[in-house]
């Protein structure tokens, strides 16, 4: 089993025309669906959130087979995520992406564990409390991309769920569950 | 001695027609019970058998081989029916339909990677994951007697063979020889080029280009066009894919 860093790679990543797109629609599909998978399954263990189609990405070639995906291929790949509702272009030319292996939804109710799960309802937490804090380390939350992070707080205050405070710089912006 | 006229005459030969009429039905009632009694002993033998060697018929390979050849032998097909004597006491249909369940099973779920052809190995392994077995308690002769008993499915399961491997098509695509001379091409690497394929069989351009599509579209092949030397190539994974690659996602 091949792997990048600590990541296992599925056995098709082996396979030269994976890296090729196909023209036959059934397969193409079934390459798409592999494809999406593996994006998802990869930034969740490595938690990135934003893949550039500009730069090398590790995922993206496999020197082993000497293979790597055209930039239609990735753009391809990215879109049927963001179809799914799974990613989002950052940008109309289409060069960066936004990958949600959660959805916000699923982000908020993830926050919303967390605070019971540790008590913390009532209680006020910086938004960078939440991204390095102590508390969060070794959750899904530790590192997490601010922007997807304000959008799931921000839903969870429309729900009542939550209160944001502004501070005097975007650095200390706080945040206030309750029960 | 004259035979006299009269009553007691006629009633005499009434009583003998009566004696050897008896005599008969004895010979018929006695001949029925033996062969009764004949069956009775076959089936309690074979009861004990199907007792004793159950086991074996389900986990032994080689006893289930041997079991067959012996059916061959006396004439008898422990697969044709699931009903009868053979089928309810031994338990051996219910082995084959079960392999068969799971061998449809996994040939729809790695159509779409293979076009739905697949190498009867890695059918094998794969079964294999499935039931929690070690490859050697499932022989090919096992696969190929199940598969033949799909066939009354008319789904269009088959085996061909192609060279030295024999793949199980699960899929109404006709194969033609043209077909079957690239798949056999394709062994040897995994994938053939245009060029390859022109030189093995002194076709034209257009004829192989031609053959090789057809088999892109039904799905068998896949295109790569990433190599170096720019020449396109066309991987088949019914011959290439090992089972644990097929395997993984099988199982998603």
């Amino acid at each position: 089993m091949q792997r990048l860093g600590d990541f296992r790679l599925p056995p098709f990543f082996n396979y030269p025309p994976y890296f090729t797109l196909q023209p036959v629609r059934e397969t193409r599909e079934k390459q798409v669906q592999l494809w999406k998978d593996l994006i998802l399954d990869y930034c969740r263990s490595q938690k990135i959130y934003i893949i550039s189609l500009e730069e090398d990405f590790p995922l993206f070639s496999n020197p082993k087979i000497e293979r790597s995906l055209s930039h239609e291929a990735k753009e391809v790949f990215l879109a049927a995520l963001v179809n799914e509702g799974r990613a989002e272009w950052m940008d109309k030319g289409h060069k960066k992406c936004l990958i949600l292996w959660l959805r916000i939804q699923d982000w908020a109710n993830y926050i919303l564990n967390f605070v019971k799960d540790n008590g913390l309802e009532d209680n006020v937490m910086t938004v960078e409390e939440i991204r390095s804090g102590i508390e969060t380390r070794g959750t899904e939350l530790a590192g997490i991309d601010r922007g997807v992070l304000m959008r799931a707080l921000k839903l969870l205050e429309q729900k009542g769920k939550a209160a944001i405070f502004k501070g005097t710089s975007a650095d200390d912006e706080g945040v206030k569950f309750s029960a | 001695m004259r035979r006299r006229p009269g009553i007691a005459g006629l009633q005499n030969a009434a009583a003998t027609r009566d004696q050897f009429r008896l005599v008969g039905e004895n010979v018929a009632k006695v001949r029925t019970d033996v062969m009764k009694e004949q069956l009775a002993t076959f089936r309690t033998q074979l009861e004990e058998f199907a007792r004793k060697h159950k086991n074996d018929i389900r986990k032994n390979p080689l006893f289930r081989q041997q079991f067959h050849e012996m059916c061959a032998k006396v004439g008898v097909d422990p697969l044709a029916s699931n009903k009868g004597a053979w089928a309810e006491l031994l338990g051996i249909g219910d082995f084959y339909y079960e392999l068969g369940v799971q061998i449809v099973d996994i040939c729809i779920a790695t159509r779409s990677t293979n076009g739905g052809l697949i190498d009867l190995l890695d059918l094998r392994k794969l079964l294999c994951q499935k039931r929690k077995a070690d490859l050697g308690s499932l022989t090919a002769d096992d696969c190929l007697r199940a598969i033949s008993k799909l066939k009354v499915l008319g789904s269009g399961f088959e085996v061909i063979s192609v060279g030295k491997k024999k793949l199980v098509r699960s899929v109404p695509t006709e194969l033609n020889k043209d077909h079957n001379g690239i798949l056999e091409l394709a062994q040897a690497e995994g994938f053939v080029t245009v060029e390859q394929v022109e030189r093995k069989f002194s076709w034209s351009t257009g004829r192989a280009i031609d053959v090789l599509e057809t088999l892109l579209k039904e799905g068998l092949a896949m295109i790569d066009d990433g190599h170096r030397d720019g020449k396109r190539r066309y991987w088949f994974p019914c011959v290439t894919l090992s089972s644990d690659s097929t395997g993984a996602e099988a199982k998603s």
